[in-house]
């Protein structure tokens, strides 16, 4: 403790500045010292524990109305007349200085209008599925298998899954199984109306909130003839939803059905979105196949009673299919997640989540974030550029008495204005885009007028005011009055770096963007323009109607006859990722722990050839050889798998039959190309082929589907003829792409634009301040390009500096954004160069505008004064 | 006097305190000072007020004293009383002492009830 006579003990120093924060300045002195002074003596008398508490209570015990400050000590005490001030002033600079409102006005608007946007289709997406008023106990059932040494996962389970959770699990209260999400026709007498529906279990308008207009929802599905459908299905069929609950409809024109509920339509928030429902109990009727555990057929979701233990019950299930199949299957483990959190997190690797839509979300609010940056920057840099015009103002005022604080305070205030002007300009911008907007991301949204969001809106553009104006505020509020009113403005190196780095830190996200750009669009274009192995154009395809066994041969035959068909037939797949897989295939030395799946593909005669699909050895089904249905073809990836080195005429066990490898086919891809080719089989089996595929000659579409069409409605009466191309379909898988890469294209050409009208504005700025020093150097025999190049070689030193410091950044991140692909483009490096100089260009482009000009001057205008 | 000004019992109390200490009377010692004298216990903060209240009626002067060690380096604030506090007080005793005068000998010298 060393000497006590000159030992003093301090009070604790949160209560020393705590007083000093709160005491009005006149008097803290004088309490500050009698406290002291009293916890010293306490200190000697009680000790330092008790001292210290003592003190607090003091403290705490001055906390008076009649210490703490006034409000009019940390404002100026005409407040008023300070803000009326602030604002006047704020208006006459805007005045004063057009261009850089103008400049600040454009950018931060835009920014703000991006931001915005992007706010409310982010919010949107984190809004999907949480409406369900139980949605904090709804779960997903998911499975997980293993295949090739990985762990796939998917959200088909077995058809039982459901009855059995509820029956054996304590912790589940409700589960039902949903499956055939597909588009149906449903008939009232003549009329026909295309609708979705699925096959829903008994309990699915209590798990979730899809509330029943008429109807009981422990009643509704109980019968296995009944029909829900929802309101505006009613309005169409009926025109009316009075009355209309115990009506039949006529279901594919096969099954009639009676209506025994109304449900309302499910809202846009929802990811599920169906026009009817059916019971489940018809499907597991007319599929006995779909109640044996081997097999995943329906999705399945469970309503957990409140406070379960979702890890224990995960454990529990895990080995559930293990045990059902008495170890028959045992490479499937199932488990839960919560239903609302799959639209976001739906992606999984190798059985750990690893992202979804959350990623463009995520994307999308950075691209928020640096948007708004760049515009708030551009702000700081033209504020503190022109700082010198404001230095009388600044040194006047001081020496008047003003403080610093409200000198920040008067430059916040101008931020924040501009930024409130910005925000009506952003609002306005985004009432005129949402349209376009929301075709882009195939949306509907809009902008509501509610408190919470004008309050987020409002935070947002407060923010962004302060941000813009914490750099100006702090710098022209620390200038020394003495020497700002001596006229000399020391430009502190420091000053300098933080201008440069703010440009560099603009272009250098500006140019991050541009790469993303080529990057993504090149991806995009690989994909569509890949050889998928098939020749995906001009083939249109529709789903089978009628399953009448030879019906379908005897429609092929007279569609061939049409003269634009240049080849019809069928196939049981649609091209367009995963449908059906079995692992039942066996030959001789095959692993038994090996569970790989073989896509199924059954197809009628002159499948292949209408695909174009090229064959590497053998042949395809042919009719001329009657034993073709007893043989089958795989593609390279499962003859690789089997490890046959001369596989025409081996033969494969599949179910009970034996099967003679007819011929192999190249690989071409049936899965997006997010994923591996994987093995495929094909067999000759038209009964169990779906979809009706014909291949059109080019040209003559119109007429050759006129004329299908009317063939179509002959012999299925009553039907809507509904058809696809193959090649749209295929573009729509990468609808998510397609979307990054429009929205991409837009935000960095904002970006840059934003980015660019900041460089403008500082440019023409440096082109004024430097006017003499132009006049001089031409009198003294300077060229316009010498004094052109002075002039923006700063400039091109940032650009290059912003451009060394993106290229890696936007390199890496083009790697990761890849690597999602099975199948990637290459970067090539001119894309980088080309993106530099890009920016490069644009760069010198604003800038030479500025130095042209100035450079042109005439020295003796500019030099005769003074 | 007039009505408005009149003191109360422990403005009074602290009033005199501050003459009791002539030229040393600011906050902590005036609160030693009525502690031990009237053996009551006040508190600094109670003092405090009291003391800017009699100020802000004008009995009270003060200036602001040195900065010494035990005092953290801060400095105190001295009291001294004004010429209307000097008023006060006297208007007070007279005050008393009339109301003293009024009351009849003969209800000292009864004896008890």
């Amino acid at each position: 403790m060393g000497d006590k006579s000159s030992y003093h003990p301090h009070p604790p120093s949160w209560a020393t500045n705590f007083l000093r924060w709160y005491c009005r300045s006149e008097l803290v002195d004088e309490v500050e010292g009698d406290l002291y002074e009293l916890f010293q003596r306490r200190v000697e008398a009680k000790g330092l524990r008790r001292a210290r508490l003592l003190f607090w209570l003091n403290v705490l015990m001055f906390f008076h109305p009649d210490y703490i400050r006034r409000r009019k000590e940390f404002y100026s005490p005409n407040y008023l007349a300070m803000l009326r001030h602030t604002i006047l002033l704020t208006f006459r600079s805007f005045q004063r200085y057009k261009s850089t409102f103008f400049i600040n006005l454009v950018g931060l608007s835009s920014g703000l209008a991006c931001t915005l946007l992007i706010y409310l289709w982010v919010t949107d997406e984190l809004a999907m599925d949480k409406f369900h008023e139980r949605d904090a106990q709804l779960y997903q059932v998911m499975q997980h298998r293993v295949q090739g040494g990985e762990l796939v996962t998917s959200t088909w389970v077995p058809g039982l899954t459901a009855q059995t959770l509820v029956e054996e699990m304590p912790e589940v209260e409700y589960a039902a199984p949903g499956f055939g999400l597909d588009q149906y026709t449903l008939s009232l007498g003549d009329k026909d109306v295309k609708a979705v529906g699925q096959y829903v279990g008994v309990d699915f308008f209590k798990l979730f909130s899809f509330p029943l207009q008429q109807g009981d929802s422990s009643q509704v599905l109980a019968d296995k003839s009944a029909i829900v459908i929802s309101e505006t299905l009613a309005l169409n069929l009926f025109g009316t939803t009075e009355n209309v609950v115990g009506k039949t409809i006529e279901w594919q024109h096969e099954e009639e059905y009676q209506i025994t509920g109304i449900f309302a339509d499910p809202p846009r928030n929802s990811s599920m979105q169906f026009d009817f429902v059916l019971s489940f109990k018809i499907f597991l009727d007319e599929n006995g196949w779909a109640t044996r555990w081997a097999t995943s057929w329906p999705e399945t979701y469970v309503l957990l009673k409140p406070g379960a233990d979702v890890h224990a019950l995960n454990e529990k299930i895990a080995d559930l299919i293990t045990r059902k199949t008495n170890d028959e299957v045992a490479h499937r483990t199932l488990f839960v997640t919560p239903y609302s959190k799959n639209y976001l997190y739906g992606n999984y690797e190798n059985g750990q989540q690893a992202g979804g839509r959350i990623d463009y979300v995520r994307l999308f609010s950075v691209i928020a974030v640096f948007i708004l940056l760049i515009a708030c920057i551009n702000f700081m840099n033209l504020s503190t550029a022109r700082a010198s015009r404001r230095l009388k103002e600044v040194g006047v005022k001081k020496a008047i008495g003003a403080r610093r604080s409200a000198l920040a305070f008067q430059y916040l205030g101008e931020s924040t204005l501009m930024a409130m002007l910005s925000l009506a300009v952003a609002v306005l911008l985004v009432q005129l885009l949402l349209p376009q907007f929301n075709e882009i991301t195939g949306k509907q949204l809009y902008l509501p007028t509610n408190a919470s969001l004008a309050i987020s809106f409002l935070a947002v553009t407060l923010f962004t005011g302060l941000m813009a104006g914490s750099y100006p505020a702090l710098y022209l509020s620390g200038f020394n009055p003495a020497k700002v009113l001596k006229g000399a403005l020391n430009t502190s190196v420091g000053e300098l770096w933080t201008r440069k780095g703010l440009v560099v830190l603009q272009f250098t996200l500006s140019i991050i963007l541009i790469v993303s750009v080529f990057v993504v669009y090149k991806q995009i274009e690989f994909v569509q323009n890949k050889n998928l192995g098939y020749d995906k154009d001009n083939i249109l395809y529709f789903d089978r109607v009628d399953w009448e066994e030879g019906n379908l041969e005897t429609f092929l035959a007279e569609a061939r006859k049409i003269p634009g068909i240049l080849s019809a037939s069928s196939m049981g797949h649609d091209m367009t990722g995963h449908i059906a897989a079995t692992y039942g295939v066996e030959w001789p030395g095959k692993d038994p722990d090996d569970r790989t799946e073989f896509e199924m593909m059954p197809v009628s005669y002159d499948m292949l050839e209408l695909l174009g699909v090229e064959m590497k050895e053998g042949r395809t089904f042919s009719r001329a050889f009657s034993t073709d249905s007893a043989k089958i073809i795989f593609n390279e990836a499962a003859i690789e798998h089997i490890g046959f080195t001369d596989p025409i005429g081996k033969t494969v066990v599949w179910g009970n039959e034996t099967l003679e490898i007819l011929g192999v086919v190249k690989d071409f891809h049936f899965e997006s190309l997010h994923e591996q080719v994987k093995p495929m089989m094909f067999w000759l089996s038209p009964q169990r082929t779906w979809s009706v595929a014909v291949k059109i000659n080019a040209g003559e579409e119109p007429e050759t589907i006129a004329q299908l069409q009317s063939l179509f409605q002959t012999f299925y009466p009553g039907f809507p003829f509904d058809y696809k191309f193959l090649d749209q379909e295929y573009q729509s898988m990468y609808a998510a792409e397609q979307r990054v890469s429009t929205l991409s294209k837009y935000f960095a050409g904002i970006a840059v634009i934003i980015s660019c009208l900041g460089l403008f504005g500082l440019a023409a700025f440096t082109a004024e301040r430097r006017l003499k020093e132009i006049g001089i150097r031409k009198v003294l025999g300077s060229g316009n390009w010498n004094i052109v190049y002075l002039l923006s070689g700063d400039f091109t030193k940032m650009v290059l500096m912003a451009i060394l410091i993106a290229l890696p950044i936007s390199y890496f991140m083009a790697q990761r954004w890849l690597e999602g692909f099975a199948y990637q483009t290459t970067i090539p490096w001119w894309i980088f160069v080309l993106a530099g100089l890009l920016a490069l260009l644009i760069a010198w482009f604003t800038v030479g505008l500025q130095t042209v000009k100035a450079a042109r001057v005439n020295p003796t205008v500019c030099l005769k004064d003074e | 006097m007039s009505q408005r000004n009149h003191l109360g019992e422990f403005e009074e109390i602290v009033l005199l305190t501050v003459g009791i200490l002539y030229d040393d009377a600011y906050g902590l010692a005036i609160t030693d000072e009525i502690e031990q004298r009237t053996n009551r216990k006040v508190t600094l903060s109670s003092v405090h007020k009291t003391l800017m209240r009699l100020e802000q009626k004008g009995y009270l002067y003060s200036h602001m004293g040195g900065a010494t060690e035990e005092r953290g380096g801060r400095k105190k604030r001295l009291f001294t009383i004004t010429n209307s506090g000097k008023d006060a007080l006297r208007e007070a005793k007279q005050l008393r002492n009339a109301l003293w005068q009024a009351v009849p000998r003969v209800v000292w010298e009864r004896g008890n009830i």
